[in-house]
């Protein structure tokens, strides 16, 4: 990567550690634990000699160059334990997040721990699986968290400073793909539902930004050889805003290259195969870095994310406090809305709900005639009412109709069964001989007599029937094909005639005999 | 998220029932209609058979849309369940409805028109109407086709 790479832990602690917290205290565990690791650290591509701090983000290989020329005056051994010391300090109050991270800072504790949390043997899959570190010793992964915090944080830390920014599409699309990855709904909102413990200490850091920037000059200073003030405080700042890093090795149950570099050839494959896991770090560095990203096409939920960290950028620390609340509370509902009482849960359901009822009640508009033109919702329901009422005594005034109708149209209402079932099925059983109980054996018992009846009444008054029948086709909304109707009439009726001749409707001779008094009309 | 429940509304706005046509619905109701006029004691007198017909368009309806939809099943349950016929359920089994409505008189009678929407949310109760009137719209226009062709068929005899 660089000519003059500088191994060993004294450049580790110099450019890192040094580079996150000037500390101003020893700490007994991590100064063990630097001097403890002789290996050559990982290649944190600090070019001493060129002043410039190469931080090259693990996941996605875009680089990110800090020319700081205040790294020139980086060797500050002594900086990396007080870095350790404000972490122990301030690690009681999020106790659960940072402790993996001190552990991580530890190389000795990280390899000789046997009691050491789950956590942090999962960060420890996670760091063996890179590619990269196969060649290195244990000691390394601990250079490599720190760096990992470094990279979410560097762009805070130094926004000015920064030649260039270079896009990163490649942790857009991930970013974009963890909304559909991320927590199994799709609204790809609750990024941070992998771990529970992780929103809170999202809000923590985020909401510590604008005191990152007061440690980005507060780091200037200290690089430049001015005396470190109020350290313990932004160290334990940095704590809270680095456990959201630290964490993610811990939920990250497998080898996660998140932490790695691209300039340390981290595998793509690794990459492919722990997607789902590395977009969370992508994504919590969304907000930190999102607002530079501003050239690239994405998603709306990669949208939204900038238009938020702009929200963020501009608004203040509480209102990213909030926001972020709100951003991991809102959940399952797609939402334009952001913030305010319109992101409420209820009032969201009550959205979905109001919703749901004008399509349904788009669909009634449809359904009832002249209500198309209607507006107003109370207005359309009284549209609906009237229309289901009249409907309702159609019904009722149709059936008075019916059975005011002479008797004698049992045999015509029976013709228009026979004719149904020859507008269903004429088709295939005009060929091989009409069976109704054969096509639908179990849903029409007693279709076999209506429907001799029916053909045997058409025979004797074809004429009328095709009329009826016609008549009612075109009237009526039932449209299907007339010309079909008309064809059939003569094979059936020859079939029915020749059937009845021979006394084939051996089923039922007394419906026949009950409507004798039909056929002699 | 969203978009699968979009896409469960627009599924459930359509017909529930696969077997669901026009030609069935037919079929279904002129033998409802022979089996009204064969049978029953009265089955002379017009006013009993205007009522068995009634019943028998309902049911007919009822039955092919299928008994997933709620207004069907309630429209049946009303139907079969006669007076002095039979036991009765208990009532506290059938009266499940809730006091609802809200002191909004359309939608109060929205809920009495359509079969068993007493105990329905108002959106679901939007959706069972619009298959009701659905329903309902063609089963008119069934019984006007028959009650058509009869006329004419009585007309040219």
């Amino acid at each position: 990567m660089s000519s003059s790479r500088l191994k060993g832990s004294e450049v580790e602690d110099k450019g890192i550690i040094l580079f996150l917290f000037p500390g101003q205290s020893k700490d007994k565990s991590f100064t063990v634990a630097v001097s403890e690791d002789p290996l050559p650290r990982l290649e944190t591509s600090i070019d001493m000699n060129e002043n410039k701090f190469v931080l090259n983000s693990h996941h996605d290989g875009g680089e990110w160059q800090f020319n700081t020329p205040a790294m020139s005056m980086v060797p500050l051994p002594l900086s990396a334990p007080s870095l350790a010391g404000g972490l122990m300090n301030q690690n009681t109050r999020s106790s659960y997040l940072s402790t993996p991270m001190v552990e991580v800072f530890s190389p000795g504790q990280w390899n000789h721990h046997p009691t050491s949390s789950p956590n942090m043997a999962l960060g420890e899959s996670n760091f063996a699986s890179t590619s990269s570190i196969n060649s290195i010793p244990v000691g390394k992964p601990v250079a490599i968290s720190p760096r990992g915090m470094l990279v979410s944080t560097a762009p805070r830390i130094f926004p000015t400073s920064l030649p260039h920014f270079p896009v990163d599409s490649a942790f857009v699309e991930r970013a974009a793909r963890f909304s559909c990855f991320g927590s199994g709904n799709f609204s790809g909102i609750n990024f941070f539902s992998s771990s529970p413990a992780m929103a809170p200490s999202n809000n923590e850091g985020i909401g510590d930004q604008v005191q990152k920037d007061e440690l980005l000059q507060v780091d200037h200073e200290s690089l430049n050889g001015s005396t470190m003030k109020n350290q313990g405080d932004q160290n334990s700042q940095i704590g809270n805003g680095e456990s959201r890093v630290v964490i993610f090795p811990e939920d990250g149950l497998e080898g996660n290259t998140g932490s790695t570099d691209a300039a340390l050839n981290s595998s793509s494959s690794d990459r492919g195969v722990n997607k789902r896991r590395k977009t969370v770090p992508d994504i919590e560095r969304d907000p930190v870095q999102g607002g530079r990203q501003s050239s690239s096409e994405t998603t709306k939920e990669n949208i939204e994310n900038k238009q938020k960290v702009e929200q963020i950028n501009s608004k203040q620390i509480e209102k990213n406090g909030k926001d972020n609340s709100e951003f991991v509370k809102e959940g399952y509902v797609h939402v334009r809305a952001r913030r305010g009482q319109a992101t409420n849960s209820h009032s969201l359901a009550e959205r979905v709900r109001r919703e749901k009822i004008s399509e349904r009640m788009k669909y009634l508009q449809e359904l009832v005639p002249g209500c198309s033109k209607v507006t107003g919702k109370a207005v359309m329901l009284d549209e609906i009412i009237n229309y289901v009422q009249s409907l309702q005594r159609q019904v009722e005034f149709l059936s008075m109709k019916l059975a005011a109708v002479n008797p004698q149209l049992d045999f015509g209402i029976e013709g228009l069964l026979a004719k149904n079932l020859l507008r269903t099925h004429g088709s295939s059983s005009s060929a091989t001989g009409f069976s109704p109980e054969m096509i639908y054996p179990q849903a029409y018992p007693s279709q076999h007599n209506l429907v001799h009846t029916g053909i045997s009444a058409m025979a004797s008054h074809s004429d009328t029937f095709r009329r009826a029948i016609s008549t009612q086709s075109t009237a009526s909304g039932y449209k299907e094909s007339p010309l079909q109707v008309q064809p059939m009439h003569i094979p059936w009726n020859e079939e029915l005639i020749t059937q009845m001749a021979y006394g084939a409707n051996p089923s039922n001779p007394q419906n026949m005999h009950s409507k004798a008094d039909d056929f002699a009309i | 998220m969203y978009r699968r429940s979009f896409k469960d509304t627009k599924s459930s706005l359509g017909s529930p029932n696969p077997n669901f046509s026009k030609p069935m619905v037919a079929l279904r109701f002129l033998r409802a209609l022979s089996l009204v006029r064969c049978s029953g004691p009265g089955a002379r007198s017009p006013s009993y058979r205007a009522r068995g017909i009634r019943r028998a368009a309902y049911a007919c309806m009822a039955a092919s849309a299928g008994p997933r939809r709620a207004w069907s099943r309630a429209l049946l349950r009303k139907i079969r369940r006669r007076p002095g016929r039979g036991l009765r359920r208990p009532r506290a089994v059938i009266r499940r409805r809730r006091p609802v409505g809200g002191g909004d008189p359309l939608e109060v009678a929205l809920r009495r028109l359509v079969p068993g929407g007493g105990c329905m949310e108002y959106c679901r109760l939007l959706e069972e109407a619009a298959d009701y009137v659905k329903c309902l719209a063609m089963q008119v226009r069934l019984m006007q086709t028959i009650v058509d062709s009869a006329s004419h068929v009585n007309s040219i005899d």
